[in-house]
């Protein structure tokens, strides 16, 4: 959603390209007569759709963040535990591994046996890496993921701000209106509308 | 996550009235409360979870003082366990508790200083506004 954006028709957005609300200086500026607010309220209504619905996308990602990123950590906690047996020159290692949920199996891991890892990338492919190396491209996925997640943190909070804008915004309008309609009724050409003042609908 | 609430007749009147009128910065101010709101919500997830491992991992080190020295502890690494001698399995354990311990405390600091401007800004948009805002959950 980043990158479709052309920067002449939106010059604010925020670093991932998330256009900023407008805000509105003076209700006037937006409606002048009754007849107006409904169509400006239904278009600020769009607007919040449409950030609630890159809202719901940005925290369906970071959720999927937070729960790879304590795989990735896991993996890397173990891949450094098993370098440092390695460094050491330690005795072989008694382990429970686990075989399948809830199935645990014995076997001896011997640290020298460990020069190679082999790491599951997805998509049905497994590679044997170094140790080393295994160690430094893990730690570069746990940043990349990391960072990811900071991003989605950040544009979530951004969109709740402009989210809060429009949401003002329409409850401002609506309340022009609640006074406008008090006005005409005072005039003596009120209609007979319900003329009590409540929250946006559908906010 | 909004819930809106009848305005009492005597609030609704201030609540039109011109001098109420939203300015750019109190729409600032008001955004800021809910960017600060939404992080304080998150933020509170998350030292949940983190106090809760700390605590395992405090009952943790208490069971360890009283293990056999001579038997081999199944510690923990990723999905599997690991057979160590007492000693390497106590000072795992401290480092991931240290560890723990500067996350949680970090975590607390970042709390108190989101809620004390949550607090601010509360005062500044109730002067503002009174009744006609409301700004708790």
């Amino acid at each position: 959603m980043a990158d479709k954006k052309t920067p002449t028709i939106n010059p604010e957005t925020n670093p991932r390209g998330i256009p900023v609300a407008p805000f509105v200086d003076n209700v006037t500026d937006y409606v002048s007569t009754r007849a107006d607010v409904e169509p400006t309220l239904r278009s600020f209504q769009e607007m919040i759709s449409k950030y609630q619905f890159m809202e719901v996308n940005t925290q369906r990602r970071a959720a999927g963040l937070r729960e790879k990123i304590p795989d990735i950590k896991k993996t890397l906690e173990m891949v450094k535990f098993l370098k440092m047996r390695r460094d050491n020159n330690a005795d072989p290692l008694e382990t429970n591994f686990e075989l399948n949920d809830t199935l645990y199996a014995r076997a001896t891991v011997d640290p020298a046996d460990t020069e190679e890892v082999y790491l599951w990338l997805g998509a049905n492919v497994m590679l044997a890496y170094p140790i080393g190396e295994a160690e430094t491209m893990l730690t570069e996925k746990l940043s990349t993921a990391e960072l990811s997640l900071a991003n989605c943190d950040e544009d979530l909070e951004f969109l709740r701000e402009q989210i809060t804008t429009m949401e003002v915004a329409t409850a401002r309008v609506y309340n022009w209106d609640v006074v406008q309609r008090r006005k005409d009724k005072a005039d003596g050409k009120g209609d007979e509308d319900d003329d009590t003042a409540k929250g946006p609908s559908g906010a | 996550m909004m819930q809106h609430r009848m305005l009492a007749k005597e609030d609704e009147v201030s609540a039109a009235g011109e001098e109420n009128e939203v300015r750019r910065e109190d729409q600032e101010k008001i955004n800021r409360f809910s960017r600060l709101h939404q992080r304080e919500t998150l933020l509170e997830e998350q030292l949940k979870a983190k106090q809760k491992d700390k605590e395992d991992l405090e009952e943790i080190s208490m069971e360890l003082e009283l293990a056999d020295e001579d038997e081999l502890v199944p510690y923990k690494i990723g999905d599997s366990f690991f057979q160590l001698p007492l000693a390497d399995a106590q000072s795992l354990l401290s480092s991931s508790t240290e560890q723990i311990d500067s996350e949680v405390s970090g975590l607390e600091e970042k709390l108190s200083d989101l809620r004390d401007e949550l607090q601010q800004l509360k005062v500044a948009l109730y002067a503002r506004f009174g009744r006609s805002i409301n700004l708790e959950v």
